[in-house]
């Protein structure tokens, strides 16, 4: 029935063809949809841990985040990798996530500019919202890392590694590893 | 079969139905801009309304033929040349090997569809094949066509279909003003009362920052009641929002799939194959309807097509 479901911060919205139903009983129905109990509709997902590589090539705004948060860029990263984040919707492009954590944490503003081209893999954060940029393209986060996992996948029957709900975590990686993982998901893709 | 690009335009990509059902991924719909001229065109080459075809943006294009083949124009373009001699839009035309194809620049409104008989190849995702340019998914590779690719598709030059010729009275009528209806959006309350009439009352202009995500629209600024911020919510092609400086923006095709600036309009479906015609310049006139009525006003304008283009929806 419905085209698309489509999940917000604090809303969700859904699409339907009007040449098959009317306004008025695509409302009724999205009613009693309402009503019926979420545990069935909402699947389990395993907590996931992306590997993040936090070297400088890859996290242009380290160093200025480390010293607003009074730390330096080592603990900064040990730091980042005990936090526990979750999903709390996907959007802006294929597979972007945005994530949270309960953390309270000192408030990381925007860029005043948003770059022109971030790379896809890119770790995000302002305050205690982080999130990770999927493909290539301009952006207003500040960067402390990068992941080389394919955050979208068009050709797998879950194309999105991540998922709304989902608990995330982060590990350190050093270039050596993001390489080969870098590596291996491209190998993948050719044999694909 | 092939079409050699000699001069790709703007931008020229391959475009049929919008991806559907991976919003909640945040995969966009992406597909043809205007969806009627698409599918006018695909008619008269004998393809299914949402096939792919080449969607040419205000600039002139040419392309050369490799094979016999039929082909159709729609859309704005000023003229359509074959050798240099000009051809009827909206009519199906013959092709041989060798044949320069000349898409003239659109005076009015902004995207052609040139049409093939036969399935052109797009890399397919999703259940589709249109182009995403902003991850660099589906289409020719991902990307709006250059100069030397070649477009390929499996032929059929004698398409089945006798229907060769648009009928004048569903020819979508280009010109540079627009009465475009809408609802109004789940936000609209964020606006003084003031600004929701003078929204529904006054004409915009298409702003100079026109593409395939969207527009901006100039000539009023709106005020907002509040500046509470807004949680993201979910944005589709036609949803008109409003930033804190009050100059509202109309999203396209490729709009991302959650927006964090209030939702003041949505532009009805029927009327939404329009937005692909909206240029820098273009005068825009938004009436507010009910849903009620734009889901009739849907079906009025089904009823219309399905006797020349068979059971069709538009998106």
């Amino acid at each position: 029935m419905w085209r698309e479901i489509v999940p917000g911060l604090e809303s969700v919205a859904v699409q339907f063809d009007p040449g098959q139903i009317t306004p008025d009983k695509a409302s009724v129905l999205l009613r009693e949809q309402l009503q019926q109990p979420l545990a069935a509709a909402v699947p389990q997902i395993e907590p996931i841990t992306v590997p993040v590589c936090y070297d400088k090539i890859f996290a242009p705004d380290q160093e200025w985040i480390a010293e607003k948060l009074g730390m330096s860029p080592a603990t900064l990263i040990a730091w980042h990798n005990n936090l526990s984040f979750t999903v709390t919707m996907l959007g802006f492009m294929p597979g972007f996530a945005y994530l949270r954590c309960q953390e309270e944490i000192a408030k990381i503003g925007r860029l005043p500019k948003p770059r022109q081209k971030l790379e896809a893999g890119s770790i995000g954060i302002i305050g205690n919202q982080s999130c990770i940029y999927s493909f290539s393209s301009p952006g207003g986060w500040p960067i402390i890392g990068r992941t080389p996992v394919s955050m979208f996948r068009p050709e797998n029957t879950r194309p999105a590694l991540l998922s709304a709900n989902q608990v995330v975590s982060f590990r350190s990686i050093d270039i050596a590893e993001f390489e080969k993982i870098a590596e291996e998901q491209y190998s993948r893709e050719l044999d694909e | 079969m092939s079409l050699g690009v000699i001069k790709p335009g703007l931008q020229t990509t391959l475009q049929g139905s919008p991806f559907s059902g991976h919003r909640h991924l945040g995969m966009p719909a992406a597909g043809a801009a205007d969806c009627l001229s698409l599918a006018l065109a695909n008619h008269l080459v004998g393809e299914a309304a949402g096939a792919i075809a080449i969607e040419i943006t205000l600039d002139d294009a040419k392309f050369v033929a490799e094979k016999h083949s039929a082909m159709a124009l729609t859309g704005a373009a000023s003229f359509f040349r074959i050798n240099g001699e000009d051809q009827p839009l909206h009519k199906r035309t013959d092709i041989k090997p060798g044949d320069e194809i000349h898409i003239g620049p659109a005076d009015q409104g902004c995207r052609s569809y040139l049409a093939v008989a036969g399935k052109i190849d797009a890399q397919p995702l999703l259940g589709g094949q249109s182009t995403y340019l902003g991850a660099g998914l589906g289409g020719f590779h991902g990307r709006a066509v250059k100069a030397g690719d070649k477009i390929q598709w499996a032929g059929n030059s004698e398409p089945d279909s006798t229907d060769t010729k648009t009928p004048i009275e569903l020819r979508p009528n280009l010109s540079g003003k627009y009465i475009i209806r809408v609802t109004a959006g789940p936000e609209i309350s964020a606006l003084t009362l003031y600004s929701q009439s003078k929204l529904f009352e006054e004409k915009f202009q298409a702003g100079r920052r026109t593409n395939r995500m969207g527009l901006n629209l100039h000539g009023i600024v709106l005020e907002m009641e509040n500046d509470d911020e807004m949680q993201s919510a979910p944005v589709f092609p036609g949803t008109i929002q409003c930033p804190p400086d009050g100059e509202p923006f109309l999203l396209g095709p490729d709009a991302q799939t959650t927006g964090g600036y209030p939702r003041i309009a949505q532009v009805i479906r029927a009327d939404r194959h329009l937005i692909g015609q909206l240029r820098p310049g273009s005068e825009i006139q938004f009436v507010k309807i009910s849903s009620l009525r734009a889901a009739e006003i849907y079906r009025q304008k089904l009823s219309l097509l399905t006797p020349w283009l068979g059971a069709v929806s538009l998106w």
